[in-house]
C-alpha cells in the first residue's frame, strides 16, 4: 500500500518536472494576458498612463458606435467568403491530388507553396500586383478584354474586401486541400469496389462514401481556419489599414487602430474581448472535434 | 466505360494546371520582378521576363536599407525562440503523452487552448506587459513572447509523434536502468528525430513570418524582416523591385527547407498535426 503511493508520487513528480514549466510558462505568457484583457478592458488605459476603473463605459460605447457595427459585418463577410472559398477550392485541389497523377509529389508540393511562404511575402506580392501602376491584374484583365477600365483593387470599398479576401483564399486554400486529402487518402479502396458491385454511379458513391468518411476532418479543418480567418490581421492592416473609409475593418484592425493610433489601449482591447464569447465556442467546437469519442482517427 | 475515363483525366489535369497556375504565378511574378529595373515595373504593360535583366533592386536593398540588420534579427529571434521551444515542449509532450496521471486530458487540453488562443486577444495585455518589464524596442521582447506561440503548437505536434513510437522502447531503456529522463534523451528524442526536427523547422518559420508583436513590441531601427519589409511599402515611391527581391531572399530558407523535409513537414501542417 505505502510502496504503490510513492510509487504513484513518483511518477507525478516525474510528470510535473516534465511538464509544469511549459504550463507555468503559458500560464505567464497567455493566462496572465487573457484575464488582464478582460480586466484592462473595464479601465480606461491609455498608453503610458495607469487606467482608472470605469466598469462598462468602453462596451457601452462601443454598441453605440456605428464603425464597430461595421467592424462586426466585415469580420463575418471576410471570414465566411473566405471560408467558403478555401473549403471549395481545397475540396477540389484534394480530389485532384487524391487520383492517379504522373508526379503527384511534384504537384502537391509545388500547390503547398502558398502555405509555407511567409503571410507578409504573400502581402507584398499581391500588394504589387494589385497595384495601380503596372499591376498585373489589370494589365492581365485588359488585355483580355475582359475590362476596359482598370480596376481600383484596393481603393474602393467593395473591391478592397474582395482583394484581402482573394489574398485570404490564394493562402489558405492549400492547407484545407492538403488536410481533406489525408482524410480521403484514408478511405480503404474496397468499400468503393464493394459500392461498384452493388451498382453505385460515380455520385452516390461521392455522397454515400467519400462525404461521411471525412465529414469529421472537414469539419475541424473548417474550424480552425475560421478561428485563424476571424483573427487575420497582416493581410488586411498591411494591404489597406482597414479602409477604406472601414471598408476592411475587421476586429483585429480595429483593435490595433483604437490601442495604437488612437493609442486608447482599453477600448482596442474592449474591441478584441467582444470577438471572445464567438472564438471561445469556436475552440470548444474543436477541443469537442479532437477528443470525441466516436472519433474514427 | 474507356471513353468516360478518358474525359474524367482529361478534366482532372485541367483543374490541376489551373491550380498549378494560380499557386504559381505570384510567386513567379515576385521573383521576375526582382530583377527588374525600377523603371520597368512603373510601365502599363509589364513584361513577363525580366529584359534587361538588372540586380538594381538588390542593391537598393543593401545599400539604402538596413536588409541585413533585418536578416540578423529575425535569424537570431527565431533561430533562439526554436530552441526554447525544443527545451520546454519535448519534455511536456513527452509526458503527456506517456505518463498516466490524473489531470492529464485538462493539461493537454491547455495545451490545445493555447495553440488555438488568437494572438489579437492577447497582444495588447502582452504589450503592456513586456513594456513594464522593460523589454519593448529589442528583440529580448520577442524572444519573450515568441515562444508563447511556438511552444503549445510544437507541444501539440510532438504528442502525437511520440504517441506513435512503441512504449517497449520505453520499457527497454528503464530494464537497462534508465531514469524517465534518461530514456526521453537518449531512445525517444533519437527515435523521433525527425519529428522533433521538423516540428522545430516548423516553429522557426512561424517566428520567422510574425508580424504583429514585432510590430507592436519593436519600434525605431530595430527590426524584423516582415516589419522592415512592410515598412518599404509606405515610402514616397514603393521601390517594388527591392521589395520583391527582399521577399524572395526571405522566402528562400523556408523553401529550401521545405523541399528537403516537405515529407515531414507535410503531415505537420496540415491537420495531421491537429489529430490527437
Amino acid at each position: 500500500m505505502l510502496k504503490n503511493i510513492t510509487i504513484k508520487n513518483k511518477k507525478l513528480l516525474t510528470a510535473l518536472v516534465f511538464i509544469v514549466p511549459t504550463i507555468a510558462y503559458l500560464i505567464f505568457m497567455q493566462g496572465y494576458p487573457l484575464l488582464n484583457a478582460f480586466f484592462t478592458s473595464l479601465t480606461d488605459k491609455t498608453i503610458g498612463i495607469e487606467g482608472h476603473f470605469i466598469w462598462f463605459r468602453n462596451y457601452v460605447e462601443l454598441a453605440k458606435d456605428p464603425i464597430f457595427w461595421k467592424t462586426v459585418s466585415n469580420s463575418f463577410v471576410f471570414t465566411i467568403s473566405a471560408i467558403i472559398f478555401k473549403l471549395f477550392f481545397g475540396m477540389i485541389m484534394a480530389i485532384v491530388l487524391n487520383q492517379k497523377l504522373a508526379l503527384v509529389d511534384l504537384w502537391r508540393a509545388l500547390l503547398f507553396l502558398p502555405w509555407t511562404i511567409s503571410t507578409i511575402v504573400t502581402v507584398l506580392m499581391f500588394g504589387f500586383m494589385y497595384s495601380s501602376t503596372g499591376g498585373i491584374f489589370n494589365t492581365i484583365l485588359m488585355g483580355a478584354k475582359v475590362i476596359t477600365e482598370p480596376i481600383a483593387w484596393l481603393s474602393t470599398p467593395a473591391m478592397a474586401m474582395i482583394s484581402v479576401i482573394l489574398v485570404n483564399v490564394w493562402r489558405g486554400t492549400p492547407f484545407f486541400g492538403i488536410s481533406i486529402l489525408s482524410g480521403l487518402q484514408t478511405i480503404p479502396t474496397e468499400q468503393y469496389e464493394a459500392a461498384v458491385l452493388d451498382g453505385a454511379n460515380d455520385i452516390q458513391k461521392f455522397l454515400y462514401i467519400t462525404i461521411p468518411s471525412i465529414l469529421n476532418v472537414i469539419l475541424l479543418v473548417t474550424v480552425v481556419s475560421t478561428i485563424w480567418t476571424l483573427n487575420d490581421f497582416q493581410i488586411i492592416w498591411v494591404l489597406t489599414r482597414g479602409g477604406p473609409v472601414n471598408a476592411t475593418q475587421v476586429f483585429s484592425t480595429l483593435t490595433y487602430n483604437y490601442a495604437f493610433v488612437n493609442l486608447y489601449l482599453a477600448k482596442g482591447i474592449a474591441v478584441s474581448v467582444a470577438s471572445v464569447p464567438i472564438i471561445f465556442s469556436l475552440i470548444f467546437l474543436v477541443t469537442r472535434l479532437i477528443f470525441e469519442p466516436n472519433d474514427k482517427s | 466505360m474507356r471513353r468516360k475515363n478518358h474525359i474524367y483525366k482529361f478534366i482532372t489535369y485541367c483543374l490541376l494546371a489551373v491550380f498549378l497556375l494560380t499557386a504559381l504565378f505570384p510567386i513567379y511574378w515576385m521573383l521576375i520582378t526582382s530583377f527588374k529595373p525600377l523603371g520597368d515595373i512603373y510601365t502599363l504593360n509589364p513584361t513577363f521576363w525580366p529584359k534587361p535583366f538588372s540586380l538594381s533592386g538588390y542593391q537598393y536593398l543593401l545599400k539604402n536599407t538596413k536588409y541585413i540588420s533585418w536578416l540578423i534579427n529575425s535569424t537570431l529571434v527565431s533561430l533562439i525562440s526554436a530552441l526554447i521551444t525544443g527545451i520546454f515542449s519535448i519534455p511536456a509532450a513527452y509526458g503527456l503523452a506517456r505518463l498516466n496521471f490524473k489531470g492529464r486530458k485538462l493539461l493537454a487540453n491547455i495545451i490545445l487552448l493555447a495553440y488555438l488562443l488568437p494572438q489579437t486577444l492577447l497582444f495588447i495585455p502582452i504589450y503592456i506587459m513586456v513594456t513594464k518589464f522593460g523589454l519593448s524596442r529589442s528583440i529580448w521582447g520577442l524572444l519573450l513572447v515568441y515562444p508563447s506561440t511556438t511552444i503549445p503548437y510544437a507541444t501539440w505536434m510532438l504528442i502525437s509523434y511520440f504517441k506513435s513510437i512503441n512504449s517497449e522502447f520505453d520499457d527497454a531503456a528503464f530494464v537497462d536502468g534508465c531514469s524517465r529522463f534518461q530514456a526521453l534523451i537518449k531512445v525517444i528524442i533519437p527515435l523521433s528525430a525527425p519529428g522533433i526536427v521538423s516540428t522545430l523547422i516548423m516553429s522557426y518559420t512561424m517566428c520567422w513570418g510574425e508580424y504583429l508583436f514585432a510590430l507592436v513590441i519593436l519600434s525605431g531601427n530595430t527590426k524584423t524582416l516582415p516589419l522592415g519589409l512592410s515598412g518599404m511599402l509606405f515610402g514616397d515611391v514603393a521601390r517594388w523591385n527591392a521589395i520583391m527581391g527582399g521577399a524572395i531572399i526571405a522566402t528562400l530558407p523556408v523553401i529550401i527547407i521545405y523541399i528537403f523535409a516537405s515529407k515531414y513537414i507535410v503531415s505537420g501542417l496540415s491537420l495531421g498535426g491537429l489529430k490527437g
